[in-house]
């Protein structure tokens, strides 16, 4: 039986370049883009929360 | 692509083309990998009937999109080396101990604020700009930082834009002073501890010679109580010296610190260098780790562990994720007397000297090279499943062990694929818990 852990969501902005720079990160040698949230989403989510 | 991984007894499969992350039984793991299995005629068809379903579905199999990289020109952040001089005489530092390889010296305010310029002017019409506070040691600088801090939010008060700072410090200089002030204009602050007091201090000396492990985890702590619930990040290195540096990490965490990151150094220094048959130990290490962070977890006493942070529901786009890091294109390091490179490990390589901030111009071969380098143009990535989450590794690293910022350097694959697991394994251990 394969049961689903996790699938992404459907981005509606691709490509907007809003995100961080992903050195500003905490580690500056082993930088993971996958570590980084979409600024647009995160911008989205606060502003529903409001 | 599908890869099938298995962590203690757990079976599970990730599609790279849909980024979908599943969770089965081991004979399905193993049919999907290839290998021979013996099946019941009922369980081969109640396996075949779910990976059907999940191919209608879109995750599994699922193709792999040939996204281009995001093109952007603008400027979006500055690594500023506001001091290359160093109270601290770590023996692994990539810098020099401060210096780069050149004399030892402050940024002015004048130069910062050329930087500041230089950055504000080139971000086009993005809002939001960074910029991380580096050395050697920034807060030997700190008057130049806080005046840099005053005139950038001036700046971009003027021009409708916001920025978000960040400090890196080894955290000898934190007096109620400088706490203040990083905790009331630092978007995050890193700070450098590495671990176990004999670890720590078997390479992070003073200037004298001395281990600094007690010389700074008072002020650490203190820092870290004041900063409340704002970011930062107990950033430790591991080197050869340390393989069982799971035992550093929750050190790290028995001291109250909830958000940390340990990385393997980058180094030649052959004794402490991260070599070829150390990897199946450290390997171990990562899940040692993880699996002290996931029953921590399940107490309610866990922490953040920098590398095991993989958001498979959310995360960046695709662009981003064939993007790489951004070095050299939108993001730059800019050292004391100004001139520009492509990120702090490129730093006083004049190869690499991409222009100066009181010039103004980049150096458009330079820019072009970092700009057009991305996931696709890194051949070894292209069978790799970590590929759209590591973005092809560190442009520095490739450079400097491989020669080429397009050549992934194998060591760091390996260890970076190890967490990615581990951190897919906390995620479904996660999961199972909600529900």
């Amino acid at each position: 039986m394969i049961r689903t852990i996790a699938k992404p969501q459907e981005k509606k902005v691709t490509g907007c370049g809003e995100c961080r720079s992903t050195c500003q990160s905490a580690c500056k040698t082993s930088c993971t883009v996958g570590n980084q949230s979409c600024e647009r989403v995160t911008r989205e989510e606060k502003i529903e929360k409001i | 692509m599908v890869h099938v991984f298995h962590y203690h007894g757990h079976h599970y499969l990730y599609d790279t083309g849909s980024g979908a992350l599943h969770e089965c039984d081991e004979k399905t793991a193993r049919h999907i990998a290839g290998e021979p299995v013996e099946w019941t005629d009922e369980e081969l068809k109640a396996a075949l009937a779910d990976i059907e379903g999940l191919k209608d579905a879109g995750l599994l199999y699922k193709e792999e999109v040939p996204a281009a990289p995001v093109k952007s020109h603008e400027v979006k952040a500055l690594c500023l080396h506001i001091c290359h001089d160093c109270n601290l005489r770590c023996k692994y530092c990539f810098a020099d101990e401060g210096a780069y390889h050149a004399a030892r010296e402050m940024m002015s305010l004048e130069t910062a604020k050329k930087a500041i310029d230089f950055l504000i002017g080139n971000s086009g019409a993005r809002k939001v700009l960074e910029v991380d506070f580096f050395g050697g040691e920034p807060l030997m600088n700190l008057d130049v930082v806080k005046a840099t801090v005053a005139y950038a939010k001036g700046e971009a008060a003027k021009r409708g834009k916001r920025f978000l700072f960040t400090t890196t410090t080894n955290g000898l200089l934190l007096d109620d002073d400088a706490i203040e002030f990083l905790n009331a204009e630092m978007e995050n602050v890193v700070l450098s501890l590495d671990g176990r007091k004999e670890v720590h201090d078997a390479v992070r000396k003073t200037v004298n010679g001395k281990g600094s492990f007690d010389a700074v985890i008072d002020k650490i702590k203190k820092f870290v109580r004041i900063r409340g619930d704002k970011h930062y990040y107990v950033r430790g290195t591991f080197t050869a010296k340390n393989l069982d540096f799971s035992k550093d990490v929750l050190f790290l965490a028995d001291q109250g610190f909830s958000s940390l990151s340990v990385e393997p150094v980058v180094t030649d220094i052959p004794e402490l260098q991260i070599r070829e048959e150390h990897l199946p130990v450290i390997e171990q290490e990562y899940e040692k780790l993880c699996d002290e962070y996931i029953r921590r977890e399940a107490e309610g006493k866990g922490f953040s562990f920098f590398h095991f942070h993989i958001d498979l529901e959310g995360g960046p786009c695709l662009q981003k994720r064939v993007s790489a890091c951004g070095a050299g294109n939108e993001y730059f390091s800019v050292v004391p007397n100004g001139d520009i490179y492509p990120c702090h490990q490129f730093a006083g390589d004049a190869k690499w000297k991409m222009g100066n901030v009181f010039e103004g111009s980049l150096n458009a071969d330079i820019r072009d090279l970092f700009a057009t380098s991305c996931l696709f143009t890194r051949e070894k990535c292209g069978n790799c499943f970590a590929k759209f989450i590591c973005s092809g590794g560190c442009n520095a690293n490739n450079y400097h062990y491989n020669g080429d910022i397009n050549k992934p350097y194998e060591l760091t694959c390996v260890m970076m694929k190890k967490r990615i697991e581990c951190a897919m394994h906390v995620h479904a251990e996660r999961k199972s818990r909600e529900n």
